[in-house]
């Protein structure tokens, strides 16, 4: 009875389907054209072309200030490995991407949880959460370093409470790293607050009601209901963080310019800018692209895949 | 061919989201002819002294100097204008005229025009900042890096009667400043502002280094001296000593330029080294105490006055007028009117032959121009480290890195020697 019904269905739902429109390949390729070529061509021009590029000047010791420009193979990519400066750059960016990744993860799911209620006070508080991800790099960096800085907001507020020495948040070279990673995850957590938000929008009411049913307490539901349920929300979060993290220049440029002191707070996006633009040496700095270009692609496809079997799994 | 790949690799940067993309990118120094006049692009940038209506207002009477042309002003994201003319250049935008753009790197890839003698006679040091016997910047104005400013009230509670002539004094005041309760020297340095932590080491080099050997720098770049040597080191171990002594407060290093300058108004410290440009700030908007000036002392009381002679007006090798372009050039630096303006609100001594200054110069300023004004008389004028333009210049990208290296010198993460080190490798990879 019930096999007989969809087969109905299935011819009902062929029947009202438009005719396929046959025309061969090359009207297809046309079509397919059409509609995709000017993106291709865009996206060839603007991303593939000049990576294409900046492979090419890697291998050349291309300075616009020092003619002239010659192939010197893979040295530059050997210098690099004994460069201790590199070195401290990626250190610098992977701790400011781990601290982020972190803190935006844990606090916007802990925030998420919090606004996931369907009064208006609530949906005003998302819009103020997510204000600073909307907002230029550049003006909450500028907003930070009042804050933080020696004679800042926060300084300030300390000596007030009795503290004669605060710590110099962003003049002090073992401080000045987590200052701005802290900034950074400041930044992203309105968005890991709003995609934690759909997620939990997105759990059917009824797996938590069956599992209060059976004697789950709000800790149960949440680890074995709710968290699996944010396993899409989480590698969106942990993808765009990783991202954020591995490309972090903005702030540095703003805050510390890479100090206090020389490479405290350098990072790899930031190196490659001034090893290109003040020392000019453009064909060892297309080294250091490809190079972090390699490590972000790397690091997100292994998490994408890491992630997304998670996803499948639960 | 070499710019498009340079194009590439700025796409790219802005691609991987580097920030390049986010500051706003001004329209090609090519430019386009309107109405019969030619149009320019004048690259400036803007400070609390020289802002917006400033330029304006100097473009303007400039321009009607030089009818044929028309200006489209660019303006600088930061105070860094040589980063931002870099990189403008590097996507084959460098504009048609610069102002104040360190031409080192410039000059010798061939990008600028020269400057005739003709057209440098009306200026004092027509031969200031020379790149192989040629000179690319308009030598327009003299600043004298550093001097100290300090806090008269400051001076006076901690019963300090006179200013320090040698470098035993200065340490004498500032111990006695400390022990009152005041920080001596207040330092910047934070933001993108790394430069303004220069100026104490700007001091001890003239003193220490240039005093005995004025062409120290030309020698670096022909491998005679080290900055490993003992006089250079000996000039890094004075900044480590106030530092260690608290006579700088590390603190500072987080400061902006603005914030600095703000702080030495606001009576945070006693001493602020800084450029002449202060002068006519302290001037024009004055703190609620009286503020002196003394050069930066010498070990024995002998005078020595680090200055900077140029920083003006250049003019791109490609600018679709190079003629029209350096006559606009010229017309910008030795208008009365301009030069009165920047004394107004830089501070700048103009090196223009027949320039005097306005009459209603405050005190400040005018204590300034006398310290220069000795050091003349004295022949006691010496470079200004990290300053320096044309052939003793520092190589592209090293005054950056020293200015980095004085916050580790600060915050004690590098001794003297290790700095000197430091600064020889770092030389060596700028000239590689």
């Amino acid at each position: 009875m019930t096999q007989t019904m969809h087969r109905e269905t299935r011819v009902k739902a062929r029947a009202a389907r438009p005719p396929r429109r046959r025309g061969g390949f090359l009207p297809a390729l046309g079509r397919f054209s059409l509609f995709a070529l000017p993106g291709l061509l865009a996206y060839t021009l603007f991303v593939l072309v000049p990576i294409g590029m900046t492979g090419y000047n890697s291998l050349t010791n291309l300075n616009p200030f020092n003619p002239p420009t010659q192939f010197v193979g893979l040295r530059n990519y050997v210098n690099l490995l004994s460069d201790a400066e590199f070195h401290q750059a990626l250190l610098n960016t992977v701790i400011i991407t781990a601290i982020i990744t972190v803190l935006a993860n844990v606090g916007g799911l802990l925030i998420a949880m919090l606004l996931d209620r369907p009064t208006k006070l609530y949906v005003l508080l998302r819009g103020v959460f997510f204000t600073p991800v909307v907002l230029s790099s550049v003006v909450i960096s500028v907003i930070w370093q009042a804050i933080l800085t020696d004679d800042g907001l926060l300084n300030s507020a300390l000596r007030g409470l009795g503290i004669d020495e605060p710590p110099g948040w962003l003049s002090d070279p073992d401080l000045a790293i987590y200052s701005i990673a802290w900034i950074m995850a400041w930044q992203m957590l309105g968005f890991c607050v709003v995609v934690y938000l759909a997620g939990l929008q997105g759990v059917p009411r009824e797996l938590n009601e069956a599992a209060s049913i059976d004697g789950a307490g709000p800790l149960q539901r949440f680890r074995n209901v709710t968290w699996p349920m944010l396993a899409p929300a989480l590698t969106i979060n942990v993808v765009m963080l990783l991202i954020t993290g591995f490309k972090a220049y903005d702030q540095v440029r703003v805050i510390t310019n890479g100090g206090p002191g020389n490479g405290t707070t350098v990072t790899m996006a930031f190196q490659v800018v001034q090893t290109a633009f003040v020392s000019n040496r453009i064909g060892y700095s297309s080294a250091l692209a490809a190079v972090m270009l390699a490590i972000v692609a790397f690091i997100s496809v292994v998490v994408l895949r890491f992630l997304q079997k998670r996803e499948v799994s639960q | 061919m070499r710019r498009t790949l340079i194009f590439g690799l700025a796409a790219v940067l802005a691609a991987a989201g580097c920030g390049v993309g986010e500051t706003s990118q001004p329209e090609g120094g090519a430019s386009a002819s309107s109405g019969g006049k030619v149009e320019l692009s004048f690259l400036v940038f803007e400070t609390p002294n020289l802002n917006a209506a400033f330029w304006d207002a100097a473009i303007a009477r400039a321009s009607a100097k030089v009818p044929e042309v028309t200006i489209k002003k660019l303006v600088t994201p930061n105070i860094d204008r040589t980063a931002y003319a870099k990189q403008l250049d590097a996507a084959g935008n460098l504009p048609d005229i610069l102002q104040s753009v360190n031409p080192a790197g410039f000059a010798q890839a061939g990008k600028l025009a020269p400057f005739t003698d003709e057209e440098l006679k009306n200026f004092i040091a027509p031969k200031a900042g020379a790149i192989g016997g040629k000179v690319y910047q308009l030598p327009y104005n003299t600043q004298v890096i550093p001097v100290v400013y300090y806090n008269k009230d400051m001076f006076a509670k901690a019963g300090i009667t006179a200013t320090p002539t040698t470098y035993q004094e200065l340490l004498d005041i500032s111990k006695k400043l400390k022990d009152g309760g005041t920080t001596p020297f207040i330092v910047g340095g934070g933001g993108a502002d790394t430069w303004a932590d220069m100026y104490p080491l700007t001091g001890t080099v003239a003193t220490d280094v240039y005093k005995k050997t004025p062409d120290w720098l030309l020698q670096r770049a022909q491998g005679k001296v080290k900055f490993t040597d003992p006089d250079f080191v000996a000039a890094a171990k004075k900044i480590e000593d106030l530092a260690k002594n608290e006579y700088i407060d590390p603190a500072g290093l987080s400061r902006s330029y603005a914030d600095t300058e703000q702080a030495f108004r606001d009576g945070k410290g006693a001493m602020y080294p800084m450029g002449s440009w202060f002068a006519t700030s302290a001037d024009a908007n004055k703190p609620s105490f009286e503020v002196g000036a003394f050069p930066w002392p010498t070990d024995d009381g002998s005078p020595v006055t680090p200055t900077f002679t140029g920083g003006g007006t250049l003019v791109s090798a490609t600018a679709k007028n190079v003629e029209l372009a350096k006559k606009w050039a010229l017309a910008f630096d030795e208008d009365k009117e301009n030069n009165d303006a920047f004394v107004k609100a830089d501070g700048s001594i103009p090196a223009i032959k027949g320039y005097t200054p306005p009459a209603d110069m405050g005190p400040v300023y005018n204590a300034t121009v006398a310290i220069y004004q000795k050091g003349m008389q004295e022949g006691s004028i010496f470079d200004a480290f990290s300053q320096e333009a044309g052939d003793g210049a520092l190589p592209p990208g090293l005054a950056d890195k020293a200015a980095l290296g004085v916050q580790d010198l600060i915050t004690g993460k590098k001794n003297a020697q290790q700095f000197a080190e430091f600064l020889d490798d770092e030389y060596a990879k700028a000239t590689q």
